[in-house]
């Protein structure tokens, strides 16, 4: 099935960002926020913020070491803010690139901080591109498509429960549901794909 | 009675106090906010958030009351994040806790020399968040109760009822008394404390009307007195050198002289249990009541949390909460002297040593060491262990307490001994909240209510209205039988968290969707909402009309279909963008709506199927449609077409809402009796 296939895709992706240690657990926990937590796209929102944050940071960390006298603190500031951010995210390889990237600023040497910040930047498309593929495979795996016409077809059987059983009623009725929507899901995924 | 009252009250609001504590996050890392709002959302707090320091203060200042606990990151560019967090201190007095990817040992103990409650370490992990309201709690009892406590101390030193008690102290355990002492400790007042005493809302007459300024012996105020008092030797220490080596404007010698004699009676009482301590806590087994600081579960729990917090009270709270967040900061250590602390009346040397830990310079491990068994044995629960112990001690509060059994007094005793010092203001505190709540509570399953009612008891013959209102708001959310109390509530934002939870789906509305809302519906609307959504047409509706829980769907029923709502995007996690866009301008509508009556709940019902059925790509505009649609249906719905498109608009799965619906149906199954045939027979003639 189409979307068993999407899924395994993205199951795939992920492990490979993970062993490769683009990410780290604080990833998964994410993740786990909003699989657990009923907060849809929250980790496509919280992504897309560090994405566009980091690469303003990168932007003006590159247009900090240009200047000919380069304020080093200001350089170390925003590292530090960027290393925060990843860390919020998970972005393990940024994170640890980040750590390395103060060291030189400590030094105060400029060529130091440009090498290092080429890696980072590396580092973060790197990332940011596995993210927005990520991104794109997953909307289409949780959509959920509901058919009345299924629903109405049932609806008859859902009254004679609902008369019969008063206490019992929202339970069937929803796993009544659940058996439902789990029919349409793959029905409509085979069908668009 | 009052009491039982109360207690119902207390435990009911206790049961809740976490849950809608509200929570201003600063960080101008926008990432970081994001993911730490949602980690607080996810724990059920009530969040604000903002990525300037300078509107974080502006906030706090506009209203004091508007929030319970701060957090702060370090490194901001518009303010420093120590500046924050010494503002915070000074003027508004509520607990910050600091926040940064840097975890170095200097920086952090910067964080908490400024008078940081915690530090934590980013990323933030939710467990470590989910313990940050004791910060809340803890300063609560500290600053509304150390005064009270001490007042009812000194006032209480003759007889007590209490055949337990060695010494013969006055048993002032019914809160009915509480206008007696609360009397004396007036008179106590204008005797002993002249200007200059702690800033405390006392509950009865004139609490909060002083004449003079008042001076809040904060921890940080405590530390730099010991200091100075360790500093000049305890037997030569007098008021006019302590206030020169404190060093602290607006103190005046009369504070430091009404503080020093307080801690003198302290110490002394400490020092003539530390022998007995010593025999019983040996005996008893090894917990680390620490650990279980948040946990009140059961007596054990509960004099775990009182030992623990007397001891912790008195030491730096970046002490006590370190150990948890930056263990590699402290290691062992910071563990072992928390332990330590918790040997409540270890004896004068261990309070020494605690007050040593004040300056940061952790006592020797082999003292802690020889503590953490003391303090751990105290901290078990033994009843039986408990009168002996509480005997030896010197118990003021145990004569404000009367032990209704003997757990009870073992508790109480526990408490008073633990709160005997007015030096403590916080174990004082604590330890007389949990005292109060523990009589009743003993008999109760839940310590926890008896927990809430010792707060209610104390709080009701100490004071503050607004903190009881904080604790209050939250807890009112829910019952004994656990449906929401909306009537209770005059926070809005507690009860939608309360009405979320008590679906108990780990749902977390935005707080968008905090909207005030009066709160009068009973939680049994939930169960029978519940049906409708099955149904898939609007007839529906009707039903929903004419259900005589209209009251009662109110707004209850809004929560929980919101609950309805998030449980089903949980399933499937829709990432789309046009349903996250969808969801916030949904939850934007449903603020607005104003309405709350069962129309809205059976319409969502309605809506979720109806508006189901339109295909995934055009959702969007469907939701929008069939939001049209029901519209006119009812007059005052804004929120049931937003939600309808909402529901649909999120993916949904039934296995929360499932899960939601039966714990639902758990919670209510009286109310679901109530339903009746009668409700579903109409349920089926509507199709």
């Amino acid at each position: 099935m189409a979307a068993a296939a999407l899924r395994e895709q993205l199951n795939a992706l992920l492990s490979s960002m993970f062993s490769q240690g683009l990410v780290d657990e604080q990833f998964q926990q994410l993740q786990m926020l909003q699989d657990e937590g009923g907060t849809p796209g929250f980790v496509a929102e919280v992504v897309t913020l560090f994405c566009d944050d980091a690469e303003r940071i990168i932007a003006e960390i590159a247009t900090l070491l240009e200047q000919p006298i380069v304020n080093f603190d200001k350089v170390d500031a925003y590292v530090h803010q960027l290393k925060g951010s990843s860390a919020s995210v998970g972005a393990q390889k940024v994170k640890f690139t980040c750590m390395q990237f103060r060291q030189l600023c400590q030094e105060k040497s400029r060529d130091g901080c440009l090498m290092a910040l080429a890696v980072v930047r590396n580092d973060f498309y790197d990332l940011r591109n596995k993210f927005q593929t990520m991104l794109q495979v997953v909307p289409y795996l949780f959509f959920l498509v509901f058919d009345l016409q299924i629903i109405t077809t049932y609806k008859v059987m859902i009254d004679n429960v609902c008369v019969s059983c008063n206490l019992k009623i929202t339970t069937l009725v929803f796993l009544l549901l659940k058996f439902i929507t789990r029919y349409i899901m793959a029905r409509s995924y085979a069908g668009s794909f | 009675m009052r009491p039982d009252e109360r207690k119902g009250v207390v435990a009911a609001r206790r049961d809740q106090f976490p849950v809608g504590m509200r929570v201003l996050a600063v960080d101008d890392d926008p990432v970081c906010l994001k993911v730490l709002e949602t980690l607080l959302l996810r724990c059920q707090y009530h969040v604000s958030t903002t990525n300037q320091a300078a509107i974080a203060l502006k906030m706090l200042r506009e209203n004091r009351d508007m929030f319970d606990l701060v957090i702060s990151d370090v490194h901001m560019p518009d303010m420093d994040g120590f500046k924050l967090l010494e503002l915070v201190g000074l003027e508004m007095d509520l607990p910050v806790i600091m926040l940064s990817v840097n975890g170095e040992t200097k920086t952090v103990m910067k964080g908490i020399t400024h008078g940081a409650c915690d530090y934590l370490l980013k990323p933030v992990r939710i467990e470590e968040l989910r313990n940050i309201w004791q910060h809340v709690v803890r300063r609560k009892f500290s600053t509304r109760d150390r005064a009270n406590l001490d007042i009812y101390e000194e006032c209480n030193k003759p007889s007590n009822a209490d055949s337990d008690h060695a010494h013969g102290h006055v048993t002032c355990g019914s809160p009915d008394q509480s206008g007696r002492p609360s009397k004396k400790r007036k008179e106590y007042y204008s005797e002993e404390e002249d200007e200059g005493e702690e800033d405390n809302t006392q509950e009865t007459d004139d609490p909060s009307a002083p004449k003079k300024p008042r001076v809040v012996w904060s921890v940080e105020l405590h530390r730099k007195f010991v200091a100075a008092v360790n500093q000049l030797g305890i037997d030569k220490a007098v008021p006019k050198r302590i206030l020169e080596l404190m060093n602290v404007e607006k103190l005046t010698r009369e504070n430091v002289a009404s503080h020093l004699q307080k801690y003198r009676l302290y110490l002394k009482r400490l020092s003539a249990v530390a022998s007995q301590q010593v025999s019983i806590v040996a005996a008893l087994g090894g917990r680390d009541p620490f650990l279980h600081m948040g946990a009140f579960e059961g007596l054990q729990g509960y004099q775990a949390f009182t030992s623990s917090t007397s001891l912790s009270s008195f030491t730096p709270h970046g002490l006590i909460n370190s150990p948890r967040n930056n263990p590699a900061a402290f290691g062992t250590q910071r563990v072992s002297a928390s332990k330590s602390i918790q040997t409540v009346t270890g004896g004068h040397a261990l309070n020494h040593s605690i007050c040593d830990a004040n300056k940061y310079h952790l006592s020797s491990p082999g003292n802690q060491q020889g503590n953490l068994g003391q303090g751990m044995a105290t901290s078990l629960g033994q009843t039986q262990m408990q009168p002996k112990w509480i005997q030896e001690e010197t118990d003021d509060l145990s004569t404000i307490f009367s032990g209704n059994g003997l757990a009870n007094s073992g508790m109480s005793a526990t408490l008073q001994g633990v709160t005997s010092s007015p030096l403590l203001p916080q174990e004082l505190v604590e330890c007389t909240q949990v005292k109060v709540g523990s009589q009743p509570s003993v008999l109760t399953p839940s310590v926890s209510s008896g927990h809430l009612e010792g707060t209610v008891g104390v709080s009701s013959s100490l004071l503050d209205p607004r903190v009881s209102q904080q604790t209050t708001i939250p807890l009112s959310e829910f019952s004994a039988s656990g449906l929401p109390i909306h009537g209770l509530f005059n926070n809005s934002c507690a009860t939608k968290l309360g009405a979320t939870s008590s679906a108990s789906t780990p749902v977390h509305p935005s707080d968008d969707l905090l909207v005030a809302r009066d709160t009068k519906a009973g939680a049994s609307s939930f169960g029978s909402t519940m049906l409708l959504p099955p149904d898939t047409e609007q007839k529906y509706l009707n039903f929903g009309g004419g259900n005589s829980f209209k009251h009662k769907f109110d707004e209850r029923t809004a929560d929980s279909l919101f609950d309805l709502k998030f449980v089903w995007s949980s399933g499937l996690s829709s990432q789309s963008a046009s349903n996250i866009g969808a969801h916030h301008s949904i939850s934007q509508r449903w603020n607005n709506s104003s309405s709350n009556n069962s129309n809205i709940g059976a319409r969502m019902i309605g809506q979720p199927s109806s508006s189901a059925s339109t295909v995934a790509p055009h959702a969007k505009s469907d939701f929008l449609i069939s939001g049209d649609m029901l519209v006119p249906k009812n007059a005052s719905d804004l929120s049931v077409p937003k939600l309808q498109s909402e529901l649909s608009s999120s993916s949904c799965s039934f296995d929360g809402l499932l899960n939601s619906i039966i714990k639902v149906e758990k919670d209510d199954v009286s109310f679901s009796d109530d339903l009746g045939c009668s409700d579903f027979y109409s349920l089926g003639a509507c199709i």
